[in-house]
């Protein structure tokens, strides 16, 4: 009997617990999940290791690299493979610039200049380096929820709100427990689709559930598909202010 | 007989000298036309199988076998051995000289903007051999290996106002199929004959491109002068550094590499028959003067005819006064068209305004090309075109009966 009215008060539990959560997550706005995704992709400062595995119709080529971030703006980027060695991208204050050993001068990369391949991969400078408030640039509208690799997603379509962004169209699924993003479309305004990103294997961080091999592929290069795969992240770390300068770019 | 025919020929000619002049005009401007034209399709010919030779393929060029099939992708990582080649090649008798290049397309950070440019690493040191590229060097030096210096286009440098002591940061895709970015500083400018090379092209150390470019001691192609047949000579290269490399390289003479090459080949042959359609057009002039002669004098051919003179010696008058002429017109428009040859062929016409931003691998200034042969071909061709055109009218005279032609009026 006991036994009996302690199932009960479990499943009474169990069921109050679940109708709270949708309870909740039938609330949360569009732009709550987008803030929700933002923060989790955003960290006060980070230092991470990892490579780029680009392959196409020439085959597989690697590059390795380290990162350093602050916040939702400032990134830098060092490549450690042989033949990027000291090859730096650094981004701050809207501001992108690159810095090469055998180069005298920064190379200042603005406008369509963003959108190049970085290193000949499926992503570009932007890609790697953008800026994380997502709200700032698109309108953005919840479509429904899909499952995608086994997880249940809200599915997010953004619409820029200006000319500067890379991608005029957005579709992401964003996991509704963790707020990863497990896959991305990117499309311009006609819906010509550009870009596509999907998570291959994740990582959990100081209690985040991070990407750890994320795909890429440039829909406008043929057989070609990129994976950056993280191997090293430290989350909160103390890092130099100075790391994000243009001076300690070129020492 | 004949004799007699030729002494009437040429009295005819000078009866009415206005016709005959107009008629001998309408071949000699024919004539020359010709003459110049075909030197001037010689002289293109020339000019871009020497700028081919020179700055592009070689007379015959060895690459990666795959490049090719990939070259709108920029495989710049598709190299060739530079050092094994340069080691097969130094045994063979029938090359005169070879030079290691790499081609690369690039830009310019300039401003903080970025300006598309074409980079050639070359090594200098051969490249002295090969040709006589220090005439090129308009202003400065040629850079020095080991050192990062450049030599730039007047032209480019003009529009990006550049100019020699400037450093210039260029941008570019690496063999390791990365980028990469480096400083040079600019130590000549170069004025090349063809205008794509002045406005669009740099040249760098051999060694530093290699470094930039991440290639070690790769090179992306090798430009090779040869003795004999460019044909014959690739064919037998190919033998030979297959034997070596296997089948890795793709070695091809310079006019099978070239399209627009190709189609001056082509316009070559197509000019031979507008030759042909110039003194047609031109006989046209001697048919119809020859018409007109006949019928006016009709009554003289009645007369001729009456005293026994043959069909056939009337149709021989009247087509040796159409030999005289064309062969006297044929001759004038040749020597002026030779004459205008040769001169154009010393100072050259320029082209520069007509072929500035086009990009073609023939020089500003063409010098069309005098050839004595062709010259007396062109003078054979042209007396045999309109002296055959004049039997058209020429066998009319034979059909005339004596009393219908004594009747005219």
């Amino acid at each position: 009997m006991y036994r009996s009215n302690n199932m009960k008060i479990r499943m009474m539990a169990i069921v109050v617990v679940a109708l709270v959560s949708i309870a909740t997550v039938g609330a949360m706005t569009a732009e709550d999940i987008v803030r929700q995704m933002d923060a989790l992709e955003t960290f006060e400062t980070s230092y991470a290791e990892g490579e780029i595995v680009t392959t196409d119709r020439f085959g597989v080529k690697t590059s390795t690299f380290r990162s350093w971030s602050r916040g939702a703006y400032d990134s830098l980027i060092e490549f450690t493979s042989v033949a990027e060695r000291g090859q730096k991208v650094l981004r701050t204050e809207g501001e992108l610039y690159l810095f090469y050993p055998d180069a005298e001068e920064l190379i200042r990369l603005q406008g369509a200049a963003l959108r190049q391949s970085m290193l000949g991969s499926d992503i570009s400078y932007e890609d790697m380096t953008g800026e994380k408030d997502t709200l700032s640039q698109y309108e953005v509208k919840l479509l429904g929820n899909e499952r995608i690799s086994g997880r249940d997603c809200f599915v997010l379509e953004f619409a820029a709100k200006t000319r500067t962004v890379a991608y005029p169209m957005q579709k992401v699924w964003v996991d509704t427990g963790t707020y990863m993003v497990w896959k991305g479309e990117f499309s311009t305004k006609a819906g010509r689709l550009l870009k596509e990103m999907a998570v291959l294997e994740t990582m959990t961080v100081d209690n985040r559930t991070l990407p750890k091999i994320t795909k890429i592929s440039d829909k406008m290069k043929r057989d070609s598909a990129t994976e950056m795969r993280l191997t090293h992240l430290d989350i909160d770390v103390d890092l130099d202010p100075v790391i994000f300068t243009l001076q300690n770019l070129t020492w | 007989m004949t004799m007699k025919l030729i002494h009437v020929a040429f009295r005819n000619i000078s009866r009415n000298k206005r016709r005959s002049l107009l008629s001998g005009i309408a071949i000699a401007v024919a004539s020359m036309s010709i003459v110049f034209l075909f030197a001037m399709v010689q002289g293109m010919r020339d000019d871009m199988a020497q700028n081919l030779a020179t700055y592009y393929t070689g007379e015959v060029r060895i690459r990666n076998a795959q490049y090719e099939e990939y070259e709108r992708y920029n495989p710049i990582h598709l190299t060739v051995d530079w050092q094994r080649i340069d080691q097969a090649l130094a045994q063979r008798s029938d090359v005169t000289a070879y030079v290691p290049r790499i081609t690369f397309p690039s830009a310019f950070y300039v401003n903080g903007g970025n300006h598309p440019a074409v980079g050639i690493g070359a090594d200098f040191s051969l490249e002295a051999g090969y040709s006589d590229f220090a005439s090129s060097v308009k202003e400065g030096r040629i850079p020095e290996a080991g050192k990062n210096e450049m030599l730039i286009g007047s032209v480019l440098a003009r529009d990006l106002k550049l100019d020699i002591g400037d450093k210039v940061t260029i941008i570019s895709s690496t063999a390791a199929r990365g980028n990469n970015a480096m400083t040079l500083e600019i130590v000549g400018l170069a004025a090349f004959p063809v205008a794509s090379l002045n406005s669009q092209f740099f040249w760098a150390p051999l060694d530093r491109v290699q470094h930039f470019l991440r290639m070690d001691n790769e090179v992306l192609e090798v430009l090779v002068m040869v003795e004999d047949d460019e044909r014959k000579a690739a064919a037998a290269i190919k033998t030979d550094l297959e034997s070596v490399l296997g089948s890795t390289l793709d070695i091809q003479a310079f006019n099978d590499i070239s399209m627009m090459y190709s189609f001056i080949e082509i316009a070559q042959f197509i000019y031979y028959f507008i030759g042909v359609f110039f003194l047609l057009l031109g006989s046209t002039v001697i048919i119809n003067t020859t018409m007109m002669v006949i019928y006016e004098r009709m009554r003289e051919i009645g007369t001729l005819a009456a005293l026994g003179m043959h069909g056939k010696e009337l149709t021989r008058l009247f087509f040796l006064e159409g030999v005289f002429i064309s062969a006297i017109g044929a001759a004038v428009g040749v020597l002026i068209g030779a004459g205008i040859t040769v001169y154009l062929g010393k100072f050259g016409l320029n082209f520069t305004d007509a072929l500035s931003g086009i990009d073609m691998e023939i020089s500003s200034v063409l010098y069309p090309r005098f050839n004595i042969w062709t010259t007396l071909i062109v003078y054979v061709y042209s007396v045999v075109i309109s002296a055959a055109a004049t039997l058209i009218p020429s066998r009319k005279a034979s059909r005339i009966e004596p009393v219908e032609a004594l009747r005219y009026v």
